[in-house]
């Protein structure tokens, strides 16, 4: 047969620049999170070493606080986004039995934004200093009065531009998941991370627009002469505490609900039941996304908001703790006279449920705005966030990169180095962060590049130290995996862990550029699973075997990132001229992208009963 | 799952044609999606307005400033835009794709008239009324939410015209159609804003 | 959709074709008759301030309905993610707007 279209296929350094694929945009967004991941353990190590012991003098005060600033800057917004959106982009779709995402060109452009933004606020370093004024930027700290350097611009800028990319990857997702699912898959068929995923996306959606405006208000400040946080004029820094967190705290719930519905996924796979309370789950996903936009100004308790704002947000803080706490108890009755399997993956699910509580019990304390007074600002606060961001988040991504590392690569990640990796991050992990609890309450304040000896805080800094190298060789053990695992032969099976419930592993490891070569029929919750105990061995088929639609790959996306770049890193310089250019560049691939009908390609049906059955 | 090429369809266009194809189905629905977003990014804007529309330091105030007249001539317009974008979706629909463009064009002239009105104004404002970006955190805050609506306009404008290109290039099809289907949604949009940003920062300014 | 290319829907088409401009004039002229009273409430002026203010909310959310359920569908069936999307927009718009009003300054 034919092809309608002649397509031109890229292969190297091009396919990957092009690339439509929502599987290789994961593994994309899987390497720059890697990249960025690492360049914000440095920065934290660097930050521990300064304060291994009393007035050490390994850094300077302003390069602590750029240390501080970039460590959360990258981690929360470079780092373990992206590689959400790596498992996102990775699984989402073969979850839902969908060939592709809705707009595959826009999965592209989002992560090619992402990229360079985060690029952007990284050659900080090389350009004058990088930004100094706490991940928070918080005014009036962050107005050139007291931050004269340009870092703060390549703060608000490439945060502007990372923030772009990851909207648009989240209207992906949403309508992907609205749109694209499977004959049968409603709602409520859905597997647990693909909610996760989809209301993820959702919070995005409505969280991101907020710091867009508090970032474009800033730049404005900074770059323009605007008042908007300028005092003598009539501004006012308390609202860019409330802009700043009317989107920050949706922000942690975008980071924990996937790693929510990771676990929710590892655990029924190695417990061999299905997961207790599926719609509870569901029902809690939502309500804690939609609580957690009411309750941002629990992080302004100090400001002096007065007790009826005060106690308003204490309460609905302490709600969250509600839905939060069905599912921890979901997660242990889905364990309960389950034939656990303690791989790598569950390994971490099942370090992450306590960890993940104690970071939760020491949330609600904060909660409390009387008790807050007291914990405001001291090392109390950074434990309970790493409790909840590392020990939450961070475990979940470990265990869902053991768990799809098969999908993504075809190779199952060593399990004995898995482990080996696990055990040192969880204790380096608690030996780090615990302790903090106790500086906090013993009076140490966050964001100090260095204190007095005598204190008391000498011993339990120099424990937090050791165990943050702890952490770093834990993850240098992960790498370790990679890399031998890389070495190995692509063997792996539909089914790795031969327990698979979801659609994704009904299919190949990696999977085919068309994922599945008929779209099944899912006839229940934990579709695959649901045939294997009907005695089948693969989906049942929605559809004949015919030619499969694909889209065609452009470059279009990367070169309008690059257009962004320029013309973001014009407005920071005052230089009219390249923002000019920048965006002419941008909107003119835009002009492209509309002109140019995208047909896309066919694959026949000869070449996927071929692929299907080697690849 | 994969779409009927555009060139199959073009003889019989449905009722509906932005809404013919899975394409056509997700654009329509993600513009949606991304209204909700542009409701969040307006309304921090209307909220830092709200917060700063006393803070005049030593500029003029809103009632010095504001001209109702010219208020009402660019909400006129706008409005009647509106109204021509219905127009062109429903001669869309009926598939007479001649009046669909003439009610494009008037849409475009309605747009930049606004503009006109838009850029006269701040004009007036920056040279006869010192009242610039930097003059107070009022003038900050009402030059960035008006800003931003005026720049939303700026790309409806740009964005249409580039579509009535296409639709006298490549006729109404199933491909066309759901772009000016979600532009017409965009135009709207920004018609919603304005009512607010005339209520809002024009009467409630005169108000007090 | 479908149902439009059938015989059947012919009848249907007619009547769109019939009703669709009537129905959009009217929707325009409520807008514009509430834009009226919000600018002539304005310009009147000497009316109570606190009334004022009211009033202008109630006619600027009015035609926002009316924008937003006529002329952008939202009201037509199969509209029930929109709907859910835009309200959930509007309602965290709604929480930074009082945050503006009630906490920045005290």
């Amino acid at each position: 047969m034919a092809h309608a279209h002649s397509v031109k296929r890229h292969t190297g350094l091009m396919d990957w620049l092009t690339t439509v694929d929502h599987k290789k945009i994961g593994i994309l967004y899987l390497i720059a999170g890697a990249l960025f991941f690492g360049i914000g353990g440095i920065e934290a190590l660097m930050i521990r070493w300064q304060l291994i012991k009393p007035m050490n003098d390994f850094v300077s005060a302003q390069t602590f606080n750029e240390l501080i600033t970039m460590h959360g800057t990258t981690m929360i917004f470079l780092g373990v986004m992206p590689l959400i959106f790596a498992l996102m982009n990775a699984v989402v779709p073969l979850q839902i039995g969908a060939r592709d995402v809705a707009f595959p060109f826009l999965n592209s452009l989002g992560f090619w934004t992402f990229l360079f933004g985060g690029i952007l606020l990284n050659i900080s370093w090389m350009m004058g200093g990088a930004p100094d004024a706490g991940w928070t930027a918080y005014t009036p700290l962050s107005t050139t009065a007291y931050s004269g350097t340009h870092g703060v611009d390549f703060y608000t800028v490439g945060l502007q531009i990372a923030g772009l990319g990851t909207l648009i990857g989240g209207i992906n997702f949403l309508a992907t998941v609205i749109t694209m699912r499977a004959p049968g898959m409603t709602f409520m068929r859905m597997p647990m991370f693909t909610w996760t995923a989809f209301i993820t996306s959702a919070i995005i959606l409505f969280a991101f627009p907020a710091i867009t405006v508090g970032l474009v208000l800033l730049s404005f400040d900074r770059i323009l002469g605007a008042n908007f946080f300028e005092v003598s004029n009539g501004g006012n820094p308390v609202l860019w505490q409330h802009i700043f967190w009317i989107f920050g705290h949706p922000e942690v719930y975008i980071l924990i609900l996937p790693a929510f519905g990771v676990i929710s996924d590892v655990i029924p796979t190695f417990a061999r039941k299905r997961l207790f309370g599926y719609s509870s789950m569901v029902f809690a996903t939502i309500l804690i996304a939609f609580l957690g936009f009411m309750v941002w100004a629990h992080h302004m308790f100090t400001t002096g908001m007065g007790p009826v704002a005060n106690a308003l947000f204490s309460i609905s803080t302490m709600l969250i703790a509600v839905p939060t706490g069905i599912k921890i108890f979901n997660w242990l009755f889905t364990l309960w006279g389950g034939q656990i399997r303690f791989t790598s993956a569950n390994l971490y699910a099942s370090g992450f449920i306590p960890t993940f509580v104690m970071g939760g019990v020491t949330g609600v304390m904060l909660a409390s705005a009387p008790a807050d007074y007291q914990f405001h600002d001291t090392y109390f606060v950074v434990a309970h966030f790493h409790y909840v961001i590392v020990g939450g988040l961070v475990l979940g991504l470990f265990s869902g990169l053991h768990y799809w590392w098969p999908k993504m690569f075809g190779r199952v990640l060593d399990e004995k180095l898995g482990k080996i990796g696990f055990w040192f991050f969880i204790i380096g992990f608690h030996l780090t962060f615990f302790v903090q609890h106790f500086l906090g309450l013993m009076g140490m304040q966050r964001r100090i590049f260095t204190y007095l000896p005598g204190q008391g805080f000498d011993t339990l800094n120099l424990v937090s130290t050791v165990g943050a190298l702890m952490m770093g060789v834990g993850v240098l053990v992960f790498l370790l995996n990679v890399v031998v695992t890389t070495r190995r032969p692509a063997d792996a099976p539909n089914d790795p862990w031969e327990d698979g419930r979801t659609l994704e592993w009904s299919i190949p490891s990696p999977p085919p550029e068309y994922n599945f070569k008929q779209t099944p029929l899912v006839r229940g919750l934990d579709a695959y699973w649901k045939e294997k105990m009907a005695g089948h061995t693969e989906m049942t088929p929605a559809e004949p075997v015919g030619p499969i639609h694909m889209p065609s790959a452009s470059i279009l996306p990367f070169v309008m990132s690059v257009g962004i770049f320029v013309a973001g890193l014009g407005f920071m310089y005052h230089q009219y001229l390249v923002v000019g250019l920048g965006l002419i560049v941008t909107f003119v691939c835009m002009a492209i992208r509309s002109l140019y009908d995208d047909h896309g390609w066919h694959i026949d049906p000869e070449e996927t009963t071929e692929k299907g059955v080697k690849a | 799952m994969s779409a009927p090429h555009a060139e199959q369809v073009t003889s019989a266009l449905p009722h509906e044609p932005e809404k013919a194809t899975l394409e056509g189905r997700n654009k329509v629905l993600a513009f949606w999606l991304f209204l909700g977003g542009e409701s969040v990014l307006f309304g921090t804007l209307f909220a830092t307005f709200l917060a700063l529309r006393e803070q005049i330091a030593d500029g003029p105030s809103a009632d010095e400033l504001f001209k109702l007249p010219t208020v009402a001539a660019a909400t006129f317009i706008l409005l009647v835009s509106s109204l021509t974008s219905v127009f062109a979706i429903q001669a869309m629909h009926k598939g007479n794709r001649k009046s669909l463009s003439l009610w494009l064009i008037v849409t475009v002239i309605l747009g930049l008239g606004f503009l006109g009105l838009e850029i006269y104004e701040f004009a007036e404002y920056v040279n006869h009324e010192k009242f610039g970006m930097t003059t107070s955190a009022f003038s900050s805050a009402f030059y960035t939410l008006v800003g931003f609506h005026g720049a939303h306009v700026l790309f409806g404008v740009v964005w249409i015209s580039l579509l009535i290109g296409q639709l006298a290039k490549k006729g109404l099809t199933v491909v066309t159609a759901p772009k000016i289907y979600v532009s017409a949604m965009y135009w709207h949009f920004i018609d919603v804003v304005w009512v607010f940003i005339f209520t809002v920062v024009y009467l409630l300014g005169k108000v007090g | 959709m479908s149902e439009h290319n059938t015989n059947q829907g012919s009848a249907v088409r007619h009547r769109h074709r019939t009703e669709g401009p009537q129905k959009h004039v009217i929707a325009f002229i409520f807008s514009i008759v509430l834009t009226l009273i919000a600018f002539a409430a304005v310009a009147a002026g000497g009316v109570n301030a606190s009334f004022t203010i009211i009033l202008l909310v109630v006619m600027a959310v009015l035609q926002v309905l009316v924008q937003l359920g006529y002329w952008m569908h939202l009201k037509d069936k199969g509209h029930m993610i929109p709907i859910l999307f835009m309200a959930f927009g509007f309602f965290v718009a709604g929480t930074a707007v009082i945050t503006a009003l009630y906490w920045v300054w005290w």
